[in-house]
C-alpha cells in the first residue's frame, strides 16, 4: 500500500521537525562551546634583556595572581580568562609587534603589563589604532598620558609623582645644587625634565642640572670623575638596572655619593629589587629612595589576599610591581563584568567610570587633560632611608610616609 | 686636575680592554676568523667568577683561574664542534669560509645568551672585589685600589700571553700556523691543536677579563655586548691580528673616551672610539701596527 498524499505531507513534516530539533540542539551545543571559551587578554612585558627582566617577572607574578584567583572564582561572565604573553625585551619595535599579533592574530580583549615607557608609547599607538582597551601597568612615562588616547588606562604610577617626590624631598632638604643622572631613554629623560619643572616651582633658588646616559653604559667614571671635582648637594639616580647598580657602585667607589657633602637620591624605585643587595652592597647606605611600596602602608583586603599568595608561591618579600600587575588584570576583569560584554566601547566606557577597591587604595581614572589623563592620581608612594646593608625594604628607614611631608629627624647623613 | 683624573682612568680601562680584545686579535691573526662570540667569553668569565664566590664562599683569588678555565673550556668545545669544520673541508670551503664562520659564531653568541637567561636567570651578579673596598689618595688623585689592582693584573696576564706566543714551544707553533696553515701543516706542526689551543687561549683571557670587571660591571647574559663592540674596534684599530697593536689601540681607546665624554659629550662616547677608528683607517687602511699584503 502507498502512503496517501496526508502521510506523505506528515512524515515530511516530522523530518523537517527533526532537522530543525537537530540543529537547534547542535547550534545549542556549540553556543555552550563558545560560552566556555577563555577570554583573552593580551600581556606585552619584558622577559628577555635589554629590557629590565626583573621587573618583567615581578609583574608577572601579580599578573599570575590575580588570573588565579579570578578563574577560581569563575572567571567573568561565565568565561576563564587567558593570559598571552609576548616578549617585548624593552624594545619599541618589538613592543609594537607584540600588540599587533596579540590584537590581530590571538584576538585578544585588551592588553596590560607594560613597565617600560618606551615600549608603552610603541604599543599605544597599536592599541588606539585598533580601539583596544589598554591598561599600562608600570610605564611611567607622561607622555603615553598626554597622547589623550581613550583606550589607554593608567593604574601604576607616572613620572610626575616621582618628580614631585624628588622635588619635595629636595625643597625640604633646602639643598643648593642637584645634579640628576637619567638614563636616555623617555623614562630618564622625562623624569629629569619633570623634576627640573617642578624644583623651579617649590625650590626657586636651587641650581639643577640633568646628565644623560646610555642605559646599556658599563662605565660612568666619565660622568662621575667632574662631580667627584665639584660635588652637588645632591644626585638623583634615573637609571633602571643593571645600570642603575653600576651607577651607585661606581658613585660610592669615587667617594661621591651617598658623603657627608652629598645626598644620593634613587627615584627609579630599585631598593626592591631581588637582585639589588646582590649588586649594590655598602654602596647604597645611606642613599634615599622612592618607594611605592612598604609595610607601614595601609593593604586593603585585597591586597592582602593578593600578598597571602605571593609570599606563598616565593620566597621573595612583597614589592609593588607584583600588586601592580595583579591590580591591572582585576580592572580589566572588572570592566567586563561592569560592561557585561568585551566589546571596546563598553569597556572603554566600564573603565572610564571605574571606582574599584583594588590592593593598595580605591582606583578611579581622572578625566583631566595632559599627564593626568586617565590616570589613577593617588597612587601612594613614600620616601625612604637605606640605613644598613643587606636591610630589606620593609626595615629601611621611613623618611616620610604616605601624604606626610620629609621628617628630617630621621635622616641619617652619610660619614 | 680633572684632565690626569680622566687620563688615569682612561689607561686603567683600556688595559681592561687590552685583556678582553687580545684573544680576538690572536683567534683573527691565526685563525684568520672574526669571531662573534667573544662578547659571550667574556660573559662566561664573569658569570663563573661571580657565581663560584657568592655560592660557595672561597676567595676570589681562586675563583680567578677557574674563570680562566671555564672561559677555556667554553672556548675549546666551540673550536671543536662548530670551528673545525672549517678546517676538515679547507679546500672545498671556497667563498662560502668567511660566511660560515660568521653565521656559525654568531650563532653560537645567541645561544651562550639564551642559555645564560635560561639556565642562571635574568639578574645581575656582582663579584666580589679582590681586596677590601679601598680608595688610594696619590696626592690629589684618588685611586680606587680595586680598578687599579684588576688593570696591574691585566697587564701581568698581557705580559703572560705575549711572552708564552712568543718565546713558548707551543707559542712557535701559534706562530708558524698564522704564518701559513698549509706550511705549518707540512713542516710537522699539529694545525688541529693549534687552532684548539688558540681557542682555548682566546676564551680563557675574555674570561679572565670578565671575571676581572666582575666587581665593576655586574654578569648578566648581554653583558658581552660591550666588550664585543670594543674589541671589534680594538682590533681593527690596532691593525688586525697585531697584539701589540691591540694593546696600544685599547689605551688609546680608553684614554680618547675617557676625555672625549667630558670635554665633547658622553652622549656621543662610545663613537669616538668610531670617529677614531675612522680617521686612522683614512691614513692607515691597515690600521695602527698591521702589515700591508694582499691573498693570492
Amino acid at each position: 500500500m502507498k502512503p496517501t498524499g496526508f502521510i506523505r505531507k506528515s512524515m515530511r513534516r516530522a523530518a523537517s521537525l527533526s532537522f530543525a530539533a537537530l540543529a537547534t540542539i547542535l547550534s545549542g551545543q556549540a553556543h555552550e562551546v563558545q560560552a566556555a571559551d577563555p577570554i583573552k587578554i593580551g600581556v606585552t612585558l619584558a622577559m628577555s634583556p635589554p629590557g629590565s627582566v626583573i621587573q618583567g617577572t615581578q609583574l608577572r607574578d601579580g599578573l599570575s595572581i590575580a588570573l588565579k584567583m579570578i578563574n577560581d572564582q569563575g572567571g567573568v561572565l561565565g568565561r576563564p580568562v587567558e593570559l598571552i604573553y609576548e616578549d617585548t625585551q624593552g624594545i619599541p619595535e618589538k613592543a609594537r609587534a607584540a600588540a599587533e599579533k596579540l590584537i590581530t592574530k590571538d584576538g585578544v580583549v585588551a592588553i596590560t603589563g607594560e613597565h617600560q615607557s618606551s615600549s608603552g608609547l610603541a604599543a599605544i599607538e597599536v592599541a588606539h589604532r585598533y580601539h583596544i582597551p589598554y591598561l599600562n601597568s608600570n610605564a611611567w612615562s607622561d607622555a603615553i598620558r598626554s597622547k589623550g588616547y581613550p583606550e589607554v588606562f593608567n593604574p601604576g604610577n607616572y613620572n610626575t609623582r616621582v618628580a614631585l617626590a624628588v622635588a619635595e624631598v629636595m625643597a625640604d632638604l633646602k639643598l643648593k645644587r642637584i645634579v640628576a643622572i637619567a638614563e636616555k631613554t623617555d623614562y630618564g629623560i622625562g623624569l629629569a625634565e619633570l623634576i627640573r619643572d617642578l624644583l623651579k616651582e617649590r625650590s626657586p633658588g636651587t641650581e639643577y642640572s640633568y646628565i644623560t646616559v646610555d642605559r646599556a653604559g658599563k662605565d660612568f667614571l666619565p660622568v662621575i670623575l667632574p662631580l667627584r671635582a665639584n660635588p652637588p648637594d645632591a644626585i638623583v639616580q634615573l637609571l633602571l638596572p643593571p645600570a642603575a647598580y653600576i651607577m651607585i657602585n661606581q658613585l660610592h667607589e669615587q667617594g661621591v655619593a651617598p658623603s657627608s657633602k652629598t645626598w644620593l637620591y634613587e627615584a627609579s624605585g630599585v631598593a626592591d629589587y631581588p637582585d639589588f643587595w646582590k649588586n649594590v652592597q655598602d654602596a647604597a647606605k645611606g642613599m634615599l629612595t622612592f618607594g611605592l611600596y612598604h609595610p607601614e602602608m595601609p593593604l586593603l583586603p585585597l591586597g592582602k589576599s593578593v600578598a597571602t599568595a605571593y609570599q606563598a608561591g616565593t620566597n621573595r618579600p612583597l614589592n609593588r610591581l607584583m600588586f601592580q600587575g595583579a591590580d591591572s588584570l582585576f580592572l580589566i576583569v572588572e570592566a567586563i563584568k561592569a560592561a557585561g560584554s568585551t566589546k571596546p566601547d563598553a569597556m572603554i566606557a566600564a573603565l572610564q567610570k571605574t571606582e574599584w577597591v583594588g590592593t593598595r587604595g580605591t582606583v578611579t581614572f581622572s578625566n583631566e587633560k595632559g599627564f593626568k589623563f586617565q590616570q589613577w592620581l593617588n597612587v601612594p608612594y613614600v620616601t625612604l632611608q637605606v640605613t644598613k646593608v643587606n636591610q630589606p625594604i620593609d626595615e629601611m628607614q621611613l623618611v616620610q610616609g604616605p601624604g606626610k611631608p620629609l621628617d628630617p629627624a630621621k635622616l641619617t647623613k652619610a660619614k | 686636575m680633572l684632565v690626569a683624573d680622566l687620563v688615569i682612568n682612561g689607561l686603567i680601562i683600556g688595559f681592561l680592554y687590552a685583556l678582553m680584545a687580545i684573544g680576538l686579535s690572536l683567534i683573527f691573526g691565526v685563525l684568520r676568523i672574526v669571531n662573534f662570540a667573544h662578547g659571550e667569553f667574556y660573559m662566561v668569565g664573569a658569570y663563573a667568577y661571580s657565581l663560584i664566590t657568592l655560592s660557595s664562599g672561597i676567595s676570589p683569588w681562586f675563583a680567578l683561574p677557574l674563570a680562566f678555565l671555564a672561559g677555556s673550556l667554553v672556548g675549546l668545545v666551540s673550536e671543536r664542534l662548530l670551528v673545525r669544520p672549517l678546517y676538515a673541508g679547507y679546500a672545498n670551503w671556497g667563498f662560502m669560509r668567511d660566511e660560515y664562520a660568521v653565521i656559525v659564531t654568531f650563532g653560537l653568541s645567541l645561544l651562550l645568551i639564551s642559555l645564560a637567561d635560561k639556565i642562571i636567570g635574568p639578574f645581575s651578579y656582582r663579584g666580589p672585589t679582590l681586596l677590601p673596598p679601598s680608595r688610594i689618595e696619590l696626592g690629589p688623585f684618588l685611586l680606587n685600589g680595586n680598578r687599579l689592582l684588576a688593570a696591574a693584573l691585566g697587564i701581568a696576564i698581557l705580559a703572560i700571553a705575549v711572552g708564552f706566543v712568543r718565546y713558548s714551544y707551543w707559542g712557535k707553533q701559534i706562530q708558524a700556523v698564522a704564518q701559513n696553515r698549509l706550511g705549518a701543516s707540512l713542516a710537522g706542526a699539529n694545525v688541529n691543536v693549534v687552532s684548539s689551543l688558540v681557542f682555548a687561549i682566546s676564551g680563557g683571557l675574555a674570561a679572565l677579563a670578565g671575571a676581572l670587571l666582575a666587581p665593576f660591571i655586574a654578569a648578566t647574559p648581554d653583558v658581552g655586548l660591550f666588550p664585543a663592540v670594543k674589541s671589534y674596534v680594538i682590533v681593527v684599530l690596532g691593525g688586525l691580528g697585531s697584539i701589540p697593536g691591540s694593546i696600544v689601540a685599547s689605551l688609546l681607546l680608553g684614554v680618547v673616551e675617557s676625555l672625549a665624554a667630558v670635554y665633547i659629550s658622553y652622549d656621543y662616547r662610545d663613537t669616538f672610539g668610531l670617529v677614531v677608528l675612522i680617521l686612522v683607517l683614512l691614513f692607515r687602511p691597515q690600521g695602527l701596527f698591521g702589515q700591508k699584503g694582499r691573498e693570492v
